[in-house]
């Protein structure tokens, strides 16, 4: 019953992590109809700006706060130089339709090149800002510790803060509208594509987050969050890629149920766990636990 | 039945050209010298990976990130065949073709089916996974993967007859036939099926287009030729290795394609030429700069990502389209 109870904090607290990176493609996809594969590179880029503060300051908190800004500038300046340019000019023949989806691919090579042109391929880490030592239960310890704890709770924050943003500020009225009826929220005096970059920069911001986190209890290297990327990826499938809400709890199901598995199984299957999941959902409700049933768009 | 008379004399033509090229193909394999030769191999390889990718996004307008993942299925299918059952070489082949094609029905059934990115992001967790899946299994060798030896010559070339020769044999042997049957699925009702679907799929159902079918088919016939061209890399290399398909063997598929056009058969070969030179402009460049580690490693990634940008930006459809813009535009001024 005990190793039923931690596995079941263990997973909450993977799965928060990837709950904000599939919260990230989500927000991307509602806004630009683009699953932003770059998520993965913009994360990385802004964790490691956050471990080079984290690590001259030890302070990893500064770190963090560098982690967000860097996130949303990246997030920004992607949108602004690079997807409004390729809008503009991918419009007709056989490449528009994948144009959007090959150039974030091409963005986190770019992005992966860069990191690792700069600061080498060596893993790094990042010093936990809370103690990794499991609680102690009766006689024994659990490996649930205040580093899950803080995570919860920071991912449990950040949640909140966009939840605010998009339900109780113009803003938000703004972000929701233009991702579902662009034209009709250019009527209405919205300027779409500013708003657009606003929502990338909010993903990115998210983004670096969610690298700093899993960097907190991991090893930083050029590919480290390729995985996260994949998990959040299958989470946002399963949340069915238009709802938030719904990308938060596919991400949750999807961290404790491979956290089951882990524990349960072994390492080597939680990668196929994963995978048979997303097949699963494909296969069964293409649409997501959240669809109502409406047709699918693009 | 028709169009069939009239459809012979186009299809002799292609043969004629095809074992033209063929020729030329072996008089130059015995004029240049044994690096040429293997990176002729390579070129032939990647010709093939490239046609799978015209033929999955160019026609029937889906992405898959992970062809090269799909590759890695045809490796260990003609791998594990070669060294379990010790048929022939060519048989070898074969299977590789038939598992992958299998396997990627098997993923298309459910990611090609529904519409939407669906195809990329899960083609991508492939690619991303494709390590830990080797390793789970044990037959399939893990890390150091499978040895994969197609042997030596045959005897009656002479003892001049080196064995990268023989691979480039092989390997342009292979090209030139599954470009032959590519180019003939292209100009098919098949092809045309696709791209009206990539056009407008909508339009496509009222024609009595069975859409979402034809979208597997396509992801399946494109992993039956990712999967030809894993077990000709496999032989090139004589080992398949989850190392050696990994995601950035998936990058330069996608960027090969796109620098060509997308929807561009001949230009595979393009493509092919630009991915096999890249590594070498890249090691030059690395010489050059000093620190050669570092940009050792991560140079090539760089400068295909660098290409994919700017063509994807610049030429989505290929520098074709951007030429033939551009001789239409003059007349009018």
């Amino acid at each position: 019953m005990q190793k039923v109870i931690e596995t079941l904090l263990i997973g909450l607290s993977t799965g928060s992590i990837y709950a904000l990176m599939s919260l990230a493609l989500v927000l991307v996809w509602r806004s630009t109809r683009v699953v932003n594969f770059a998520q993965a590179g913009q994360a990385m880029l802004s964790t490691y700006i956050g471990f080079e503060i984290a690590s001259r300051s030890e302070i990893f908190w500064l770190g963090l706060v560098f982690a967000i800004a860097a996130g949303a500038l990246v997030g920004a300046g992607v949108d602004y130089f690079f997807m409004r340019v390729l809008f503009k000019h991918a419009t007709s023949g056989p490449a528009a339709v994948v144009a959007p989806v090959i150039a974030t691919l091409g963005l986190l090579g770019l992005i992966r090149s860069i990191v690792g042109l700069t600061w080498g391929g060596e893993f790094k880490s990042i010093e936990a800002p809370a103690s990794t030592d499991g609680f102690s239960v009766g006689d024994g310890t659990i490996p649930f510790s205040d580093l899950d704890v803080l995570i919860i709770a920071t991912v449990s924050i950040i949640l909140i803060t966009v939840a605010y943003i998009f339900q109780r500020t113009n803003l938000g009225l703004a972000l929701r509208a233009s991702a579902y009826a662009p034209e009709i929220a250019q009527l209405a005096g919205i300027r779409t594509a500013r708003t657009r970059t606003i929502g990338w920069s909010i993903a990115g911001a998210v983004g670096g987050v969610a690298g700093m986190l899993v960097t907190s209890n991991n090893f930083l290297s050029p590919y480290s969050l390729d995985l996260l990327l994949v998990f959040g990826f299958i989470a946002a499938v399963i949340g069915g890629l238009e709802s938030m809400v719904g990308s938060v709890i596919g991400a949750l199901v999807l961290g404790i149920g491979l956290t089951f598995i882990l524990n349960y199984v072994g390492t080597s299957l939680v990668f196929i766990g994963g995978f048979s999941v997303l097949i699963l959902v494909l296969l069964i409700k293409p649409d997501g636990i959240m669809a109502k049933g409406k047709a699918r768009r693009a | 039945m028709e169009s069939w008379p009239k459809a012979r004399p186009a299809v002799r033509k292609k043969i004629a050209i095809f074992i033209l090229i063929g020729w030329a193909l072996l008089i130059i394999g015995d004029r240049v010298d044994e690096l040429r030769v293997y990176q002729g191999a390579q070129v032939a390889m990647y010709t093939i990976a490239l046609a799978s990718i015209v033929l999955l996004t160019g026609y029937s307008g889906q992405v898959s990130l992970g062809n090269g993942a799909m590759m890695a299925v045809g490796g260990y299918g003609a791998a594990l065949t070669l060294n379990n059952l010790g048929t022939p070489i060519w048989f070898a082949f074969l299977m590789a073709i038939v598992t992958a094609s299998l396997f990627g029905a098997l993923l298309g059934a459910a990611a090609a089916r529904v519409s939407g990115p669906y195809l990329a992001g899960t083609t991508l967790a492939l690619a991303v996974g494709l390590p830990a899946i080797a390793n789970q299994f044990a037959f399939l060798g893990g890390e150091p993967g499978l040895f994969f030896d197609v042997g030596f010559p045959p005897e009656r070339f002479g003892d001049e007859f080196t064995q990268y020769k023989w691979f480039f044999w092989i390997a342009c042997f292979i090209a030139l036939i599954a470009l032959f049957i590519t180019s003939n699925i292209l100009s098919s009702r098949f092809g045309r099926t696709w791209k009206a679907i990539r056009g407008n799929s909508l339009a496509a159902e009222l024609c009595g287009v069975h859409s979402s079918r034809m979208k597997v088919l396509a992801f399946t016939v494109s992993s039956g030729l990712a999967g030809l061209a894993g077990a000709v890399l496999a032989m090139t290399i004589s080992l398949v290795a989850p190392g050696a398909y990994g995601l950035a063997l998936s990058f330069a598929l996608v960027t090969g394609a796109v620098l060509a056009g997308i929807s561009s058969l001949p230009g595979v070969v393009l493509g092919a030429l630009i991915l096999v030179f890249i590594p070498e402009i890249s090691v030059a460049l690395a010489d050059r700069l000093g620190d050669a580690d570092k940009l050792n490693n991560y140079l090539p990634g760089l400068i295909v990502s660098v290409l994919l940008i700017l063509s994807v930006i610049f030429t989505p459809n290929g520098p074709g389209e951007n030429l033939r813009k551009h001789l239409h535009k003059k007349p009018a001024h």
